[in-house]
């Protein structure tokens, strides 16, 4: 409908979100400072009236006619705006922080309500045509898109908490035992030739001692060799500390070189490497949109790259110097945060505030609901919360589980080296030890299946079911 | 009893206790998808994907007690 000045659509959209966010902010701020909340008033409103002008302004301008009523409107308007944020601040004895707040209110929300509209979530008539353009050309694009902004928001949460410190201190702290437990394990390491036998004397030292997690629940990856080779460079041992994030990316850049490698010339009949992409994806968005339905275009790009993203991480685990990201718990909170975050934005987005907060009541409709609404509300907002809090351990739990598993059997087989029993080592150990790593493949799978697919009911029960109650009401027909 | 040795002694427990309840689970589970699917093979792909949440769930309560004893395995010694 108004497919044809979207700028004005949002423009409009922008103000009147600003408008509310205002005045919320105000309401806030109003008891304890009533003179802080006036001048976020005042703020926005000299926001509102600057984007008002400005609008008429290049209405008249682009019009092309030499209007005299343009050189009036620029001069009121910068009368009116400048003049009056000058006046208010040296006059009106107005502090300048909530002033400048109220001002840049209307440009926050334009800039939220762009990035909104870029992600495919404006208005209805924008958005309806940027779906299914998405759909038809841009798809590859976009959804490496979408997997660069979930890393970076990865990297940035992995960041602010450094990997294996949050566990290990949790577990260990005000043991500072860990710590020369962990700098002995080092120099084991360092003076032996094989690593992975001196590894596991650390681990049987580590279990005596019972203070060493970090060291002793994993193999050694090449991060670690390399950090025990040189010992003093700072690079390495920045590496080394921050693997989690290094082995992130190393599986990030790997799913992007596939992909665009995949579909870096599509065809109309592929070859047999961008069939076999083709078909996982289109395979994992029917499972999915078995699900969700016809909305599964708008929201696989996001459960796609999530599944395909830990799918990678998983799987780098199995090779030898490699080690699964997701056996930290950092990285899988990070996932779960962000899928959560989608989920409650597109739950706000569906339903609207009110009708989100009805579904966090639990929908009341008669007196006993109203009468339970005390109850019901606490029960539906705790079992929000415990969504991400479930998806990111059941994860991290299934991947740590393996790989501890499969560290105890090497390290048994490497023991048994070590006391030359190769005869009872190496045919039963080495055998179990593969019969594991095919179950970490295994493993590896099913949990990146059900990550996403998990975030894909979260993601349906907050969505309204049209598809459903109509495919209800056909089949009772 | 000390404190650690408490611990020791629960934490495996525990983890045992929680796998004895998922495995019950996931056996129904099971048991219930072998059925439908011996009953109705045509509907294996959705049966599965069901099946495989359902996993999930029963699942994730061993997984809790796992991280559980993850975080406490430190105050053992």
């Amino acid at each position: 409908m108004d497919q044809a000045r979207p700028g004005r659509d949002i423009l409009d959209r922008a103000l009147r979100t600003s408008w509310l966010a205002a005045l919320a902010l105000a309401a806030t701020v109003a008891p304890g400072r009533p003179r802080d909340a006036a001048a976020i008033l005042a703020g926005q409103l000299l926001a509102f009236l600057h984007f008002i002008s400005l609008r008429k302004i290049v209405k008249l301008f682009t019009e092309g006619r030499r209007d005299p009523r343009l050189a009036l409107m620029i001069a009121a308007k910068v009368t009116l705006v400048y003049g009056g944020l000058a006046a208010l601040i040296t006059l009106g004895g107005v502090r300048y922080v909530p002033l400048c707040a109220g001002f840049a209110l209307p440009f926050l929300m334009l800039f939220l309500k762009s990035i909104m509209l870029a992600l495919g979530a404006g208005p209805a008539s924008l958005t309806a045509r940027r779906a299914t353009e998405t759909a038809r050309s841009l798809g590859n694009a976009a959804k490496p898109a979408v997997f660069l902004l979930l890393l970076g928001v990865a990297v940035l949460l992995a960041f602010s908490a450094p990997p294996g410190v949050a566990l290990a201190g949790e577990a260990a702290h005000g043991a500072p035992a860990a710590h020369d437990a962990a700098v002995t394990h080092g120099a084991a390491v360092a003076h032996g030739g094989a690593a992975v036998a001196d590894r596991d004397a650390a681990v049987a030292h580590g279990g005596a001692a019972h203070h060493n997690e970090e060291g002793a629940a994993e193999l050694p990856n090449w991060l670690v060799i390399l950090h025990d080779f040189n010992p003093g460079n700072p690079l390495v041992s920045w590496l080394e500390k921050n693997q989690v994030i290094v082995f992130a990316w190393i599986a990030g850049l790997l799913f992007l070189l596939v992909s665009w490698l995949a579909m870096r010339k599509p065809k109309m009949v592929p070859g047999p490497f961008q069939n076999a992409i083709e078909w996982m994806v289109e395979s994992m968005e029917e499972v999915c949109g078995g699900l969700l339905g016809p909305q599964i275009d708008k929201h696989f790009p996001l459960i796609g790259a999530l599944f395909f993203y830990i799918l990678t991480i998983n799987m780098l685990g199995i090779i030898p110097g490699m080690k699964s990201a997701t056996s930290s718990l950092d990285l899988t909170l990070a996932l779960a945060l962000i899928t959560f975050l989608y989920v409650q934005f597109w739950g706000i987005r569906n339903l609207g505030i009110v009708g989100y907060l009805d579904h966090l009541a639990g929908s009341p409709r008669d007196a006993i609901g109203w009468a339970m609404l005390p109850v019901m509300l606490p029960v539906h907002v705790l079992g929000e919360l415990a969504k991400p809090v479930s998806l990111s351990c059941r994860l991290f739990g299934n991947i740590f589980g393996e790989d501890t598993l499969i560290v105890v059997f090497v390290g048994a087989t490497a023991l048994l080296i070590k006391a030359s029993l190769v005869a009872l080592a190496v045919p039963p150990m080495a055998g179990i030890t593969a019969l594991f790593m095919m179950l970490q493949t295994l493993t590896s799978i099913v949990q990146a299946l059900i990550f996403s697919l998990l975030a894909t009911v979260y993601l349906y029960m907050m969505l309204p079911h049209e598809a459903h109650a109509h495919e209800e009401a056909h089949e009772t027909h | 009893m000390l404190f650690p040795a408490a611990l020791g002694l629960g934490l495996p427990l525990g983890i045992g206790l929680a796998a004895i309840g998922s495995g019950i689970g996931i056996g129904f589970l099971g048991k219930g998808a072998m059925e439908a699917m011996g009953r109705q093979p045509e509907i294996l792909p959705k049966l599965q994907v069901a099946m495989i949440i359902g996993f999930g769930f029963a699942e994730a309560l061993t997984i809790y007690a796992f991280v559980t004893m993850f975080f406490l395995q430190g105050r053992i010694g």
